[in-house]
């Protein structure tokens, strides 16, 4: 706890990434607490249908009038789930072969290691779209097509990590005392592997809210009605002339959320640097 | 050399084995298999049985996945269920736009990613490099289909200069049009792989500005600008050409997003449009076909690195 806290401090110094800090504790408490605001992502008002900001619609609305600040502060919600799962799904599967690959080593680490380089050669896009054509459209298809491709930058960074602390004189200590190897993988590396983890959790996050918007715009995403900021987007391009801030508006917030995500990874990725070899992935490249 | 090609073609048959594979079960995947894929959900037992005997889905699941990778090795994948037409010929109508697209787009990647990596590698900490350094990040993080609605809001809605939606337009038949329908895919593509250019080409340019013929070519009074583009720049692109198969990908990805931006008639859409009609030949056809792309454009690329750079162990 206070090693966290150590480091949302010494993140705090940088005026980037305390802005990062900010404007995602804004949309997350949005998110969290949107129940509790004035406001209602669904109602339709159709003699107010693409209107731009005013007093009372301050983000406007859409073609059905519904007010599009609201679904903006739901589709928070839906692109923190979407990311949160993707991330878990990421991590449930990625920290397990990494763990596995690098402490066994030979056949196993071999086969892993091929099925995560089949992973990685993949565009992410293309792998996502053929898993929802076959599970059908839904957030949970979203989070996990999304988590798969995460897959392999956990499984590389986790095996870099136990193949670098295998040897350690504490690892040989606990294995001499009769510990076993899943005792070892789980209770002894991986809680001396978690910096570069927790770099790869943000860092993912920011690709998978990237990722779960783009699959959103193609359609292919999470099922209207729900709020998503990907879809806004969609429909907003049909309505260019009439209403321009359709479009505009949530794009910056899904952008700024994903730039703070980006700003605090790597300023992570450098904080965390100092104190261990992380030899993390960088976010370029990855997502579309 | 050709030892080396070979033994790099071999190795990838396992890799489009495995691939058609995936594409091939994603129809026995679909819930209800591949029957409900073909008819739908509401089907009669009557209509169920005339599928499954029309498509020789009662043999051995082994001879239906030969018989199916049989025919696709000879580019046959079958006839789109909603147009009747046959794969390929959908496939080979809608691959001259993505090649357009994707040959404007690098040509846009290169004008920008290469002048923004050299700048800020030469000046390292500087304002500048910080500034461009911040370009990177921003080409990367603004969503591909986002920064597409900008520049349609500033060129087309605002400005009137270029045409909101793109059609296709062969460069030899009409170049003028063919420009202004590419113009904005090609930048909001452009952009995007500019950013991993850009971010790859400064890192391996700082390194090699280390080196000691820099400071040879230097010391000889050799003008920065011939130092630059003749010396550095031949070993910087070398690794960074083992980047290109990254590259791709993200390619691959954001050309999907930006034909559908500008409603482009290219390969991305026809897949987002099979997708979205749950249309299996074409979608299996879709992505086999930009997979192969793909593996082959990396392989080239590879052999290309072993050839240029001699030190390369290619045994």
């Amino acid at each position: 706890m206070k090693a966290a806290f150590g480091i949302l401090g010494r993140l705090m110094i940088r005026p980037g990434s305390a802005l990062a800090v900010l404007f995602l504790t804004i949309i997350a408490l949005a998110a969290i607490f949107a129940d509790l605001l004035p406001l209602d992502p669904f109602r339709q008002n159709l003699l107010h249908s693409l209107e731009g900001p005013s007093a009372q619609y301050w983000f406007g609305t859409d073609e059905l009038g519904r007010d599009i600040l609201s679904r903006v502060v739901y589709g928070a919600r839906t692109s923190l789930l979407t990311a949160a799962g993707a991330v878990a799904v990421a991590a449930l599967f990625g920290i397990p072969i990494g763990l596995i690959g690098g402490f066994f080593g030979g056949w196993r680490d071999a086969a892993l290691m091929r099925f995560v380089d089949v992973l990685l050669a993949l565009p992410a896009i293309l792998f996502a779209m053929a898993l929802i054509a076959v599970l059908g459209r839904s957030q949970v298809a979203a989070f996990i097509a999304v988590g798969i491709t995460g897959i392999p930058a956990f499984a590389r960074i986790v095996r870099a990590q136990t193949l670098a602390l295998r040897k350690r004189d504490f690892v040989t200590a606990v294995e001499s005392f009769g510990g076993s190897s899943g005792y070892n993988m789980f209770r002894t590396i991986l809680p001396n592997a978690w910096s570069p983890i927790l770099v790869q959790v943000v860092v993912l996050c920011s690709i998978a809210i990237l990722l779960e918007a783009a699959l959103a715009f193609l359609g292919v995403g999470v099922a209207p009605p729900t709020p998503s900021w990907g879809e806004m987007l969609r429909t907003g391009k049909s309505y260019l002339y009439e209403a321009p801030t359709y479009a505009l508006l949530p794009g910056i917030v899904l952008t700024l959320t994903i730039l703070s995500f980006d700003t605090i990874g790597r300023a992570l990725g450098s904080l965390l640097e100092d104190r261990h070899d992380t030899g993390t992935a960088t976010a370029g490249g990855v997502t579309s | 050399m050709t030892g080396y090609i070979l033994r790099r073609l071999l190795q990838l048959i396992p890799v489009l084995i495995l691939a058609s594979i995936g594409v091939w079960a994603m129809m026995y995947a679909v819930p209800g298999g591949p029957v409900a894929a073909i008819v739908g959900d509401n089907a009669t037992p009557e209509q169920i049985a005339a599928v499954t005997r029309q498509y020789g889905l009662d043999r051995p699941i082994a001879v239906q996945y030969l018989d199916w990778f049989g025919s696709a090795l000879v580019g046959d994948f079958g006839e789109s269920y909603y147009s009747r037409a046959p794969v390929l010929q959908l496939i080979g109508e809608r691959l001259p736009a993505t090649l357009h697209l994707a040959v404007a787009a690098t040509i846009v990647a290169l004008l920008l990613g290469i002048p923004v990596a050299v700048a800020s590698a030469l000046r390292p900490g500087t304002l500048l490099d910080r500034i461009l350094s911040g370009w990177s990040a921003l080409a990367l993080g603004v969503p591909t289909f986002w920064l597409g609605i900008l520049l349609i809001l500033l060129f087309a809605v605002e400005l009137r200069w270029l045409p909101s939606a793109s059609g296709y337009v062969p460069i030899w038949e009409d170049p003028l049009q063919a420009l202004r329908n590419l113009a904005l895919p090609a930048i909001t593509l452009g952009v995007y792989v500019s950013g991993i250019l850009a971010r790859f080409l400064r890192a391996s340019l700082v390194t090699e500005l280390r080196a000691d013929y820099v400071r040879t070519a230097r010391a000889k009074g050799l003008p920065e600008r011939q130092i630059v583009w003749v010396h550095l720049m031949r070993n910087a692109l070398l690794p960074f050409i083992t980047i290109v198969g990254l590259m791709m990908a993200g390619f691959i990805g954001g050309a999907v997003v930006t034909e559908a931006v500008f409603t482009y008639p290219g390969l991305g859409r026809l897949l987002i449009q099979a997708i979205s009609s749950r249309d299996y030949p074409l979608i299996q056809g879709c992505i086999l076909v930009i997979l192969v792309l793909y593996v082959a454009i990396n392989l080239t690329v590879d052999v290309l690195y072993a050839y240029i750079d001699p030190r390369i162990d290619y045994r």
